[in-house]
């Protein structure tokens, strides 16, 4: 077999293996290690992968020396490549085993707002005891309650369609799993299926999702967001078994969903609701992603919170992809302007006209 | 063990190509489309692939749902075999479907290439396999996608004229440089994806079949054998391929091929042939080697190879 091998081989051999040899080796410690102490990496990385895999995401992260787009992009061509077995039945926002579940809306809720874990109210200081080996580190454990908390909870939406403050949920018949539509494996076509909005939205890039939200917040938007209920919650994902037919649970997943509201949205004089969910707890993705929802159902929504502009600009791998494709030689593109701008110069200014009657020839298109 | 690693059934390899049978089918489907309505951006659902979004991933979709353990590839960026990109992406197509490879335009039955064709012209049968950035010709004066649908199906191009008229009344040319917009079938306007102008003209009455794909705008077009291919031209100002006549390769002296510039220290530039695997060619023939140089696109006088298509250029006399 003939093989077009030259330079550029080894190269991009030695280029890699420089940089695995700028970090240490990966062992299953590390992984574990990762998988343990750093969740909240763990779950950015798998909900933008869209795929619930802590101890891949671990070994993602590692790989990637902590590249968070390497590592979603590792997830990601993974998963694309699994087959799928079988869908889960549905899940309810009250069968979640919710540990955090606050409402900005209301001073009290039915069910009570559930603080649960979280660093809102920390004094962001560095432990730099921590740094040293001879301080033994201060066990962090929380204390247990005497009883345990409810693990379910009531939607404050509910409370509010009660009160006829927010539209009914629509109502229409149950789709078969495999006719709801899917992000991942059909052509995006604008306007989008709510369902691939919102899958859109849970595997968008946390930071994409954040500068784009946070534009509307901070006052390109038409709404103001006010955070109804956010939720950290484990979900029992339960399936059909394919030869029994008895419903059995594959396991737990660790899930996140945020509601703003708005009563300067279309449904005005009634509140006006976004939602977002996703794999992993991120709550400042989604609550952005919630007031993206919330945006992009306005009828005239700005134009950097359209289905399409968001849709397209939050893409976690696209973007970033494309942003470093840019180091890749375009030097045939290059070439090709420069013989334009040759002509130009030598049109406008050879040697015996007067210089400067020509404009900079800007390019309409890359 | 109450791992779910060991209840698991063994990790298998990856399918052949990569891709799930299901990908490719769709792919292949959405290329059969593409083929049946020249210039048609056909939408598809672009798959996640093991190379970074933006370096290749639609062409190597296409690629990877046509490769077999027969086919002959050659990959090329800017024209260059040895080029990091190309390499790795020939790489990946040969460890995944064991397929050869060759530097040879004319041995080659798939060529993938990023923003080159090569010089020599291409036979029915083969397929040429462009990456695309951004199929999409309006977007320089529609940025909405789903606008640009419209003005499609419309065939509304319009406002591309416009731009071109502008371009002369500013610089008494036209200064689009590669990815010049190009009518197909004299219907639907495309990106030939960012070619140079110099290669614009070989996808014309080509023998050969050109898929065009773009893996993170998921959308994938092509130019059938022997369709005709026209660059946006006022029918006064002709369309110019970019002027490298007194250029010549420094290794062969061959000229009227698409050429790099290499600048110097001393402020000159050395030039050097774009496409490797010819220079290869002439080189080892040069040495007195054995090879088959097909004919190219450009003869040695520069003249291409469908008389008349191309025109001298014309500078309009007001402008500015």
């Amino acid at each position: 077999m003939y093989v077009a091998a030259r330079g550029g081989e080894e190269a991009i051999q030695r280029s890699e293996a420089l940089y695995h040899a700028l970090k240490g080796p990966i062992t299953p410690q590390l992984i574990q290690g990762i998988m343990e102490s750093l969740p909240y990496l763990v779950d950015r990385v798998m909900g933008e992968a869209s795929l619930y895999a802590p101890e891949l995401a671990a070994l993602a992260i590692a790989q990637s020396g902590g590249d968070l787009y390497e590592a979603v992009l590792l997830l990601r061509a993974y998963r694309s490549t699994q087959p799928r077995l079988g869908y889960a039945h549905p899940l309810t926002t009250e069968r979640l085993f919710t540990v955090r579940r606050i409402s900005a809306s209301f001073k009290d809720i039915p069910g009570g707002q559930i603080l649960g874990p979280s660093l809102d109210y920390s004094h962001r200081i560095l432990n730099l005891n921590l740094l040293g080996d001879q301080q033994p580190a201060v066990s962090e454990e929380a204390p247990l309650p005497e009883r345990p908390a409810s693990p379910h909870y009531p939607l404050v939406a509910d409370w509010q369609r009660q009160q006829g403050m927010l539209a009914p949920t629509p109502t229409h018949e149950a789709s078969a799993p495999q006719d709801i539509p899917d992000v991942t494996r059909d052509n995006v076509l604008f306007p989008a299926p709510r369902a691939h909005r919102l899958q859109a939205l849970a595997r968008a890039d946390t930071g994409g999702v954040l500068a784009l939200g946070y534009a509307s917040m901070r006052g390109y938007g038409l709404i103001h967001p006010t955070v109804n209920e956010l939720r950290l919650a484990y979900a029992e994902v339960r399936m059909t078994h394919p030869l029994t037919g008895e419903d059995f649970s594959v396991g737990r997943v660790r899930v996140s969903q945020a509601e703003v509201v708005s009563n300067g949205g279309q449904h005005a004089p009634l509140l006006t609701l976004g939602y977002a969910a996703t794999l992993g707890w991120n709550e400042v993705k989604l609550i952005a992603a919630a007031t993206l929802d919330m945006e992009m159902s306005q009828p005239n929504p700005h134009p950097a919170h359209t289905e399409e502009f968001v849709m397209y600009h939050t893409e976690a791998i696209e973007s970033s992809g494309f942003c470093i494709h840019f180091k890749l030689p375009h030097y045939v593109t290059f070439a090709s302007s420069l013989d334009n701008l040759r002509k130009v110069i030598s049109t406008f200014y050879s040697a015996d006209s007067q210089p400067a009657t020509a404009p900079a020839p800007q390019e309409t298109a890359p | 063990m109450s791992r779910l690693a060991a209840l698991a059934k063994p990790q298998t390899g990856y399918s052949y190509a990569f891709m799930d049978a299901f990908a490719k089918r769709e792919l292949r489907r959405r290329m059969l489309k593409a083929v049946a309505i020249p210039g048609y951006q056909v939408p598809y659902a672009s798959r996640e692939l093991p190379i970074a979004r933006g370096w290749g991933t639609g062409g190597l979709q296409a690629t990877l749902s046509l490769v077999g353990p027969e086919t002959v590839l050659k990959v090329i960026d800017q024209g260059a075999d040895d080029s990091v990109n190309a390499a790795n992406l020939r790489r990946f197509i040969t460890r995944m479907s064991g397929c050869q490879t060759t530097t040879d335009a004319l041995q080659a039955t798939i060529i993938q290439s990023r923003h080159r064709i090569p010089e020599e012209i291409l036979r029915e049968g083969q397929i040429l396999v462009l990456q695309v950035p951004d199929p999409e010709p309006l977007r320089a004066v529609q940025s909405d996608s789903s606008a640009c649908h419209h003005m499609h199906a419309d065939a509304d191009y319009g406002q591309m004229w416009l731009v071109l008229y502008e371009q002369l009344v500013r610089y008494k040319r036209y200064i689009q440089g590669a990815s010049y917009p190009s009518l197909v079938n004299g219907r639907y306007l495309i990106s030939p994806s960012p070619i140079p102008r110099w290669d614009t003209p070989k996808l014309h009455r080509a023998a050969h079949l050109t898929i065009l794909s773009a893996g993170r705008e998921k959308r994938i077009y092509a130019v059938p054998p022997y369709t005709d291919v026209r660059p946006l031209e006022f029918s006064d100002i002709p369309f110019q391929v970019e002027d490298q006549r007194t250029w010549a390769d420094e290794r062969t002296g061959a000229r009227y091929k698409f050429m790099n510039e290499l600048p110097q220290a001393d402020g000159t530039a050395r030039y050097e042939l774009s496409d490797t695997g010819y220079a290869e060619k002439l080189i080892a023939k040069q040495r007195g080697q054995a090879v088959t140089i097909g004919r190219t696109y450009y003869d040695d006088e520069g003249n291409f190879y469908h008389d008349g298509y191309l025109k001298p250029p014309v500078i309009p006399e007001q402008g500015g």
